[in-house]
């Protein structure tokens, strides 16, 4: 057990990493999205070449990305996991993202707008609260997919600096054997950051429209 | 520079360090890393394919599974290791059989399971000689006061153990899946005695709980570990956990022997499945002859003891059964170990296993939970897998010329396979 | 149609900080899209490299649909999916509402509820196994003594039970994904409208109704979409649980390309399954968008 909690040391500290560079290019993604108004994933064709993405089997897709990685020298390293995550994560933070945005009222913007406020101050300071609890919500579940992916994880990667949680349970099953034990034990490890998380963004989740932003 | 797969737990895992640790002391020119794979077979089959598919020479030293040695020699991603004359004799003759294609040795085998029945010696004192005797001593058992609740436990889930316990109970009856001429022989009689068989001890007998059905490994050692159950078909590695006394209720309780033939078929005779590892260098690694000293290091016999006494496994060398320093490593007598590698029967030695193992997997299980019958079962089992000998084109090399091309001076008729072709 | 130089300074600005994102989006998508379909039309069996690798046309796709398992697959992944989905918008729909309302505590239960699609999918398949496993388990144990079974019974073998686990730990672990996503939608419905709506006189069930589940509308549509296509590529759950047992009467498409693919390295073939895939999830989306009225295009 002892051996253990060391090896998950490792393995959690090189997690979180990977997890705040996962998350980078989201939200960065995200204010783009904001930005320009949302026109531009209301193209079909966009909106739905981001969603075909996330229609091949994850199996079928494992062989050719690594092959892919490989050609790139990206194998076990940071952004060879990150850049595929981020590409099968993406399809839904964008479309919560465009849905929620869409449902923020015109009228906010052009009232900002009439009274003198800067396209930057309008998204900072209109846009951006509204968005709050979508954010927050696609981040968790971002999150909460990365933290638990397996296959890819298994497949770009080599050693323990890079291994991830799932990664390292699957290596703890012996030919025959599931040590119970230590499986349940490291899910709990796992699990705690994540609860942890969603404890801290919940409220942020729950942040409805405060009442009186629109009326008046 | 070598990269050695391997597993990396627990006591296993210091053992192969150590070992290398050895190794790069006595050649001093190569350095030798752990890359750390599953160890589960299908995660770790799942690696490989990717890694050699896409030709990186990392790890240069692959665990092989038994049966997939044909299946990565066919496509070119193990090396042939007749170049390196191997000491061929050495070894148990089903080990080198296993790893033998197309006449060309590509395998070295490091460590052998084998199938084995074991019993509650305070129930059944004495050793069962046939089948049946098995399953009476199995209704007595569960007959007593305060008898265990099950007779016998196997590994019944749709998987690839339960080819390996199907492989027994043919052997027992005399049937193979597939013959020395590369026919596919399993919907003979013997095979459909044996299937019977099976599903009688579910059925008739009950002697057997429907529970297996669902069963890996783990469970049905639970539920000998536990005193449930009077019989146990399983690999040695749960002698270990089941002698400590713990975690076990059985510990001393118990004895380990082959799995008998049955007593009503003239050509049975006591089977156990071959499993085990074996170590194959990487076609694509750069340094091939490094490579092959390495695991020519790891079979050698002091490296097999060591390993026998740090993790209780079987070595694959028979001379090593003659050595007083196995007997306390092996937790059962040496005797058995060695009359059970001997009898060990390898599964069908040929590329297209994983595949022939499924259908015949898909069509086991149907006649086990009653959803066919098994002469029917079986019979849909050798059309579906001869179709797909004749649609891999699989049928010219699997015919053997029987011509035996391996230069063993020691191969009786075990080789009950296929894959000495040319 | 907008020219990109008439949007203007926004416009562009947008693209610009979008494209890298995009781009790398692009490469890891369309290599392995375009590879796959590319595999599909060649005959590549990895086991036997003498084959070569021909170009076979529409010969895997013909294979595909001359297979009996192959269909089967498809209708258990359909089964799946649809029971799965329908349990899930439902219970997530009553969880999502509940965790709408300001209640003491509230903070927990939205962590813990989420606690299950925290887990990994394999230790929650694991778990699952666990309690169905064998006649002494846990989900024997307590239907008995509930009365509702006369006696244990062994899941895993019979079809019709064996779905149940399988269901049963889909439903447990994504619901909070369902739940919060219709929960992110919940935020964005006016309060006031319930509030004219009581001052009114209509009760609950008719608010339910009549503001709630049309202003979920495009929350549920989202939700719809990426459910039915997470369903229809389930392979983890399954492979731990049934294995696709027993015989092949619970296996997914996703389970049966993966032996083909990487059990038994038929690269063309478990190519062209992946295609096929493909399709049927493309044409769902497809009819999600036309038929259901989720909007693509631009609102105003």
């Amino acid at each position: 057990m002892n051996n253990l909690r060391w090896q998950r040391w490792l393995f959690g500290a090189a997690l979180i990493v990977l997890m705040l560079f996962t998350l980078f290019p989201f939200y960065w993604a995200i204010v783009a999205s904001l930005t320009s108004d949302a026109a531009l994933f209301r193209n079909p064709a966009i909106m739905g070449f981001i969603l075909a993405v996330t229609m091949f089997p994850q199996i079928s897709i494992v062989s050719p990305l690594y092959l892919l990685l490989r050609s790139l020298h990206l194998i076990d390293t940071y952004p060879g996991l990150i850049m595929p995550y981020m590409t099968f994560a993406m399809p839904l933070t964008v479309w919560v993202l465009t849905g929620s945005i869409r449902q923020i009222p015109k009228d906010l913007e052009e009232a900002a707008h009439v009274d003198g406020a800067t396209r930057r101050q309008s998204f900072t300071k209109i846009l951006l609260p509204l968005a709050v609890p979508s954010l927050a919500t696609t981040g968790i579940l971002t999150f909460i997919y990365c933290w638990n992916e397996f296959l890819f994880a298994l497949s770009f990667t080599l050693g323990p600096e890079r291994q991830t949680v799932p990664v390292a349970i699957a290596l703890f099953r012996g030919q025959y054997q599931v040590p119970w034990g230590e499986i349940l034990a490291a899910a709990v490890v796992a699990t705690a950051p994540v609860a942890a998380m969603v404890l801290v963004f919940q409220r942020r989740i729950v942040q409805g429209l405060t009442a009186g932003a629109v009326k008046g | 520079m070598l990269t050695f797969s391997g597993s990396a737990l627990g006591a296993e895992g210091t053992l192969v360090a150590r070992q290398l640790q050895r190794f790069m002391q006595l050649n001093p020119g190569i350095h030798v890393e752990l890359q750390r794979t599953p160890d589960d077979a299908s995660q770790r089959h799942q690696l490989y394919v990717q890694w050699l598919n896409a030709r990186v020479g990392n790890p240069s030293i692959l665990q092989l599974d038994v049966v997939w040695t044909p299946e990565f020699a066919a496509a070119g991603w193990v090396l042939p290791l007749d170049k390196y004359a191997p000491a061929r004799g050495e070894f148990f003759p089903a080990t080198i059989t296993a790893n033998t294609w197309a006449g060309k040795l590509y395998a070295l085998p490091w460590f052998a399971d084998v199938g084995l029945l074991y019993r509650r010696t305070d129930l059944v004192p004495n050793e069962p000689k046939t089948l049946e005797e098995m399953v009476k001593n199995a209704q007595a058992a569960m007959a007593r006061r305060g008898g265990p609740r099950y007779g016998i436990v196997w590994q019944g889930a749709r998987y690839e153990g339960l080819i390996t316990g199907f492989v027994e109970y043919l052997g027992a009856f005399g049937g193979r899946i597939i013959d020395e001429k590369g026919e596919v022989v399993v919907n003979r009689p013997e095979a459909v005695r044996a299937l019977e068989f099976m599903r009688d001890e579910l059925y008739a007998t009950h002697v057997a709980p429907l529970d297996v059905l669902t069963w890996h490994e783990e469970e049905a050692r639970f539920a000998f570990q536990n005193g449930n159950a009077a019989f146990m078909r399983n690999w040695p590695y749960p002698v270990a956990a089941m002698s400590d006394t713990a975690q076990s209720k059985v510990a001393g309780k118990f004895a380990v022997s082959p799995m008998p033939a049955s007593g009503t078929a003239p050509n049975g005779h006591s089977t156990a499945a071959l499993g085990g590892a074996q170590l194959a260098i990487n076609a694509y690694t750069q340094h091939p002859d490094a490579a092959y000293k390495l695991i020519a290091y790891l079979t050698a016999p002091e490296q097999m003891l060591e390993r026998a006494q740090a993790v209780g496994q079987y070595p694959t060398r028979p001379a090593l059964y003659d050595d007083a320093r196995l007997r306390g490593a092996v937790a059962i007598p040496l005797d058995n170990a060695r009359r059970a590698i001997e009898s060990a029967t390898p599964r069908p030695v040929t590329p297209i296993y994983t595949e022939l193992s499924e259908i015949l997997q898909i069509e086991l299980h149907r006649a086990l939970v009653r959803q066919a019958e098994p002469r029917e079962a079986l019979n849909s089992a050798a059309a579906r897998i001869n179709a797909l000998i004749d649609r891999t084109g699989m049928r010219k090399l699997m015919s053997g010329a029987t011509k035996d091309s391996t230069p063993s001076g020691t191969s009786p008729a075990a080789s009950s396979t296929v894959g000495h072709a040319e | 149609m907008k020219k990109i130089s008439r949007l203007g300074h926004e416009a562009r600005l947008g693209w610009t900080l979008v494209a890298p994102a995009l781009s790398v989006i692009a490469l890891i998508a369309i290599f392995p899209l375009g590879w796959t379909f590319w595999e599909s039309l060649h005959l590549h069996e990895l086991r036997m490299p003498w084959l070569g690798k021909p170009f076979v046309g529409l010969a895997n796709y013909v294979e595909i649909a001359k297979d009996p398992r192959f269909w089967a697959a498809l209708g258990h992944t359909a089964f799946f999916t649809v029971v799965s989905i329908s349990l899930e918008l439902v219970i997530g729909l009553f969880l999502a509402l509940a965790m709408n309302r300001v209640f003491r505590g509230r903070g927990f239960v939205r962590a813990a509820v989420l606690v299950p699609w925290a887990i990994p999918t394999v230790v929650a398949a694991l778990l699952w196994r666990f309690i169905f496993e064998s006649q002494g388990g846990i989900a024997n144990a307590l239907l008995v003594d509930a009365g509702i079974l006369k006696q244990p019974m062994v899941w895993f073998i019979q079809t019709s039970t064996a779905w149940v686990p399988v269901i049963l730990s889909d439903v447990w672990k994504t619901t909070p994904f369902v739940a919060l996503l219709l929960l992110a939608g919940l935020q964005n419905i006016d309060l006031t409208l319930y509030e004219a709506a009581a001052v009114d006189g209509a009760n609950a069930w008719w608010q339910l109704r009549h503001i709630t589940l049309p202003l979920l509308k495009p929350a549920i549509l989202v939700t719809l979409i990426f459910r039915t296509l997470d369903g229809f590529r389930v392979f983890d759950l399954i492979y731990v649980l049934t294995g696709g047992g027993p015989g092949t009467s619970t296996e997914p498409v996703a389970l049966y390309t993966f032996n083909a693919l990487l059990q038994n390295l038929r690269f063309g073939y478990g190519s062209a399954l992946s295609v096929v895939i493909f399709a049927i999830t493309f044409g769902l989306a497809i009819f999600y968008v036309r038929g259901l009225g989720v909007r693509l295009g631009g609102e105003e």
